[in-house]
């Protein structure tokens, strides 16, 4: 019923529902993504049992004091701005054996230097991971055991700033390390070690990608992805500059390069679906060379504030362009390709939305940043598309090269055909000519003088009748030398045509009936017949016919015409003479008769003609008359078979 | 074929032979006398062009090689100038490089130089009567060329283009050897109608331009200039 309506319905507009139907599913199933990404980002990670947890804190900012409980977001957003401290106390049971106690700091922004009784133990700015503001890395210290002593001990975090986002404390936790420990291992693998590996992954893939557009110049989507590859591993692998050295505002740069980032997988998104360039398609990289001048003009703190207003955006932006060209790749192609590409995509723009509600305070939660590690699914869903269309390109070789390979060999066997069919009309085209030479020349010096012997024959002495019948007989075998030569395209019945009226005119003054039967549709089409087979038959039934005429003594002779169904289904040519002479008498092998040595020649003759052609030949003789009996082969051999 | 007759023959019947070699002359010349026809003979072209000269031949029997031309010039003078002679070759072999090259030009078939008498006298009492006798050889010949080969076979070049699917088939049934009645049984005619087509087919065969025919003939090695 559907269907039908579908048939009646103008094209266009099939298409237009067909596009909207595909369209709300796809937003459908990215909604869904978007929901269970959403759902599993609010999920909170295991923490250490809350008895080890320090949550009051009196924080010192400049010049004033207040009680807080963790986590705790700061103001401060700047080394220039106060920067918060924060005093705890936790208890520490004095038990046999001593259990050596650790410091775990599951998040904080962006540096904290945790002290115990006064004491430094931890300084996270000596950990180059740890100063990633992008990367949730967690923070563990062993307190020394010197240190601790049973009952109240005090806890001092001074929480460090470099921007751009501002000061973040999560609740530490203090308690004995091998308690602790498995919670931070859990957060170090997620955080710190599974992006390394993800690293490396772009790295390869960076190497892979450069390596297939260098060699396929004409395919630049591949050069994009390359590069961005190439500028997400720099990136993951410096550590935030905390002096100003020679080198840190070029370091700070190249850790703010997620606009670049972002702008080459857009482009890559763009170039691989297979859309023209965009004639404002350098806008994308804008934001880069905006934060890149900034940074060489203004130093590591421009760069950082213009990161959180420029860069963040920049990277949003490009996020939903990249979902929109997917979305519409998804619509128009309906490959794996982009489908997996665009739920990709709906993952990474999910966790940058749900990073920048966390960065803006919109959401209470702990600020862990999940656009970093969910960029990884981007980068495995990139990864299977390529592979996918690798693949798919490798088919399409494949069968093209297949198609090609029968293409070839249909075109060989055609040539060989017409090569065939070619060499036949010039062998036949040669015949032809040759024919045509002997002929004229048969005319204008043999033939002629054949002519006036029966003409002066005619004029003599009854002696001289033998001279004109041999100069006649001699006429006749000229006249079928030079028809059996002609090109009758494997027709014997043209040949037969012409026998027919030599035979009449030779009948004629003998006052014998010639009685010509034709089953239709007569003798097969033979395309192997060559001119010495058909002089050999055409020969076979002279001599048959003038056995008729000269021993037998015949009134009428018949010739019978007709095809044959062998067993096998061959079609085999017969030709029949019989006549109503006195027969004679067969020896017994068949083979010869008994009497008349110039008959028995002639029938000799006639067996090794049709012997020469493949044919059979049966006799049969009686009082009733003889019959000659030629049955053709059902294909004439190449070459004479031994007579 | 060409059944035998013992009747008598109008003796208003003149038949012009031109032949140049004189045993042939002879035998022929006696075969017609014999038959009660009124033979006129010439071994020339300028002879036979002197006999034209008294007057129209009902029959006009030419060889081909003359000593001072070619047979082919006398018959297309002698078609043009008397439409109502009946022209037949004198061939030795009945072979289509010379015959058909007289066919286009007016000729209707050929008589063999070694024919029985009374075969001779049978073929031109015919031809009289209005039938053309045509060879299986030389049907064949014809219809050969009406198939489409890219390349035409060798020998004189001939224009098949007029002929209908009718005449066709009727060449086939005589270059397969089937006689009159044969071909229209099987073509659903009449009997007497076969011998109509078959002079409508020489007719269609002949090249009316004096002109092409030559340079035809010429191309072909016919004429020797």
């Amino acid at each position: 019923m559907s269907e039908d309506a579908a048939i009646e319905a103008p094209p266009g507009e099939v298409r237009r529902r067909l596009q909207s139907s595909r369209l709300l599913q796809y937003v459908l199933l990215q909604v869904l993504i978007a929901a269970a990404c959403g759902f599993i980002l609010r999920q909170p990670l295991p923490a250490p049992p809350e008895k080890y947890a320090v949550t009051e804190f009196r924080l010192r900012q400049g010049d004033t004091e207040r009680s807080v409980t963790s986590p705790h977001f700061a103001s401060a957003r700047s080394p220039a701005d106060d920067q918060p401290t924060y005093s705890g106390r936790f208890t520490f049971p004095a038990e046999q054996p001593p259990r050596a106690w650790s410091i775990y700091l599951p998040r904080f922004t962006n540096a904290a230097e945790v002290a115990v009784n006064g004491v430094v133990v931890l300084d996270t700015r000596r950990d180059p991971v740890a100063n990633r503001p992008d990367r949730s890395t967690p923070q563990i210290a062993v307190i020394p055991s010197a240190l601790l002593h049973g009952g109240s001990n005090e806890l001092t975090i001074r929480v460090l700033v470099w921007g751009p986002i501002s000061a973040f404390l999560d609740t530490p936790y203090v308690g004995p390390d091998d308690v602790v420990r498995p919670y931070y291992d859990r957060r170090a693998l997620l955080f710190v070690t599974l992006p390394v590996v993800f690293s490396a992954w772009q790295a390869i893939l960076a190497v892979i990608l450069t390596i297939m557009w260098v060699m396929r110049r004409h395919e630049p989507a591949y050069g994009m992805l390359a590069a961005a590859m190439a500028v997400g591993v720099l990136q993951a692998f410096l550590s935030t500059p905390l002096d100003e050295h020679r080198y840190a505002t070029l370091n700070s740069i190249a850790i703010a390069s997620a606009p670049l980032e972002s702008g080459l997988v857009l482009a890559f998104g763009i170039l691989f679906f297979g859309r023209k360039w965009p004639r404002w398609g350098l806008i994308i990289f804008a934001p880069s060379v905006i934060l890149v001048v900034a940074g060489l003009i203004g130093g590591q703190a421009s760069v950082r504030s213009l990161y959180l207003f420029i860069g963040t955006p920049t990277v949003g932006l490009c996020l939903v362009m990249m979902a929109l060209i997917s979305g519409n790749a998804v619509l128009r192609r309906q490959d794996a390709a982009s489908i997996l590409l665009g739920c990709a995509v709906t993952i990474v723009l999910t966790s940058w939305v749900h990073d920048m509600l966390s960065v803006l305070q919109i959401v209470p939660d702990r600020r862990i940043f999940f656009s970093r590690l969910s960029y990884s699914a981007m980068l495995v869903a990139i990864g299977a598309a390529l592979t996918w269309r690798f693949a798919r390109a490798l088919n399409q070789v494949d069968s093209f090269a297949g198609r090609l390979v029968t293409q070839v060999r249909e075109a060989e066997d055609k040539l060989k055909a017409s090569f065939a069919r070619e060499e036949e009309r010039a062998r036949a085209a040669a015949l032809a000519r040759e024919r045509t030479r002997l002929m004229r020349d048969l005319h204008d010096g043999l033939g002629g003088q054949l002519v006036s012997i029966v003409a002066l024959s005619e004029r003599g002495n009854d002696a001289s009748a033998g001279i004109g019948d041999a100069a006649r007989a001699a006429l006749k075998d000229l006249r079928l030398v030079i028809d059996s030569m002609d090109d009758i395209g494997g027709d014997l019945m043209l040949a037969l045509g012409s026998w027919r009226e030599r035979a009449m005119a030779q009948l004629r003054p003998h006052d014998i009936e010639l009685d010509w039967l034709i089953t239709p549709p007569g003798l097969p089409v033979h395309p192997e017949l060559r001119p010495w087979h058909v002089i050999q038959i055409m020969r076979l039934l002279d001599e048959a016919l003038t056995n008729a005429v000269k021993h037998a003594g015949a009134r009428r002779i018949t010739v019978s015409i007709g095809t044959l169904g062998d067993v096998n289904g061959l079609e085999q040519g017969c030709i029949t003479i019989a006549d109503d002479g006195k027969g004679f008498a067969l020896a017994a092998d068949g083979d010869a008769p008994a009497e008349g040595t110039k008959a028995g020649r002639g029938l000799r003759n006639m067996q090794s003609r049709a012997v020469r052609c493949g044919a059979g030949l049966d006799l049969t003789s009686g009082a009733g008359g003889t019959q000659v009996r030629l049955t053709l082969p059902h294909r004439f051999p190449d070459s004479e078979a031994s007579g | 074929m060409t059944p035998l007759s013992d009747e008598p023959l109008s003796q208003a019947i003149s038949v012009l032979l031109v032949e140049d070699d004189a045993p042939t002359l002879w035998r022929l010349q006696d075969a017609l006398t014999r038959a009660g026809y009124q033979v006129r003979a010439a071994a020339t072209l300028a002879e036979a062009k002197a006999g034209l000269a008294h007057g129209a031949p009902k029959v006009l029997l030419t060889d081909l090689q003359l000593p001072d031309g070619h047979g082919i010039d006398l018959i297309r003078e002698t078609r043009q100038r008397f439409p109502d002679t009946e022209i037949m070759v004198i061939s030795i072999l009945g072979d289509e490089e010379s015959v058909i090259s007289a066919i286009t030009v007016g000729a209707t078939g050929y008589l063999l130089k070694d024919a029985f008498p009374t075969d001779i006298a049978a073929t031109v009492r015919d031809l009289v009567a209005g039938h053309s006798p045509i060879s299986a050889s030389i049907a064949r010949f014809i219809v050969r060329r009406t198939q489409n080969n890219p390349e035409p076979p060798p020998g004189p070049p001939l224009n098949t283009a007029k002929l209908t699917p009718r005449e066709i088939d009727i060449l086939w049934g005589i270059a397969k050897g089937f006689s009159y009645a044969e071909i229209a049984g099987h073509l659903g005619l009449s009997r007497q109608t076969v011998p109509g087509h078959i002079k409508s087919i020489y007719r269609k065969l002949e090249v009316h331009t004096r002109g092409e025919a030559v340079f035809e003939a010429v191309q072909q090695g016919l004429i020797r200039l």
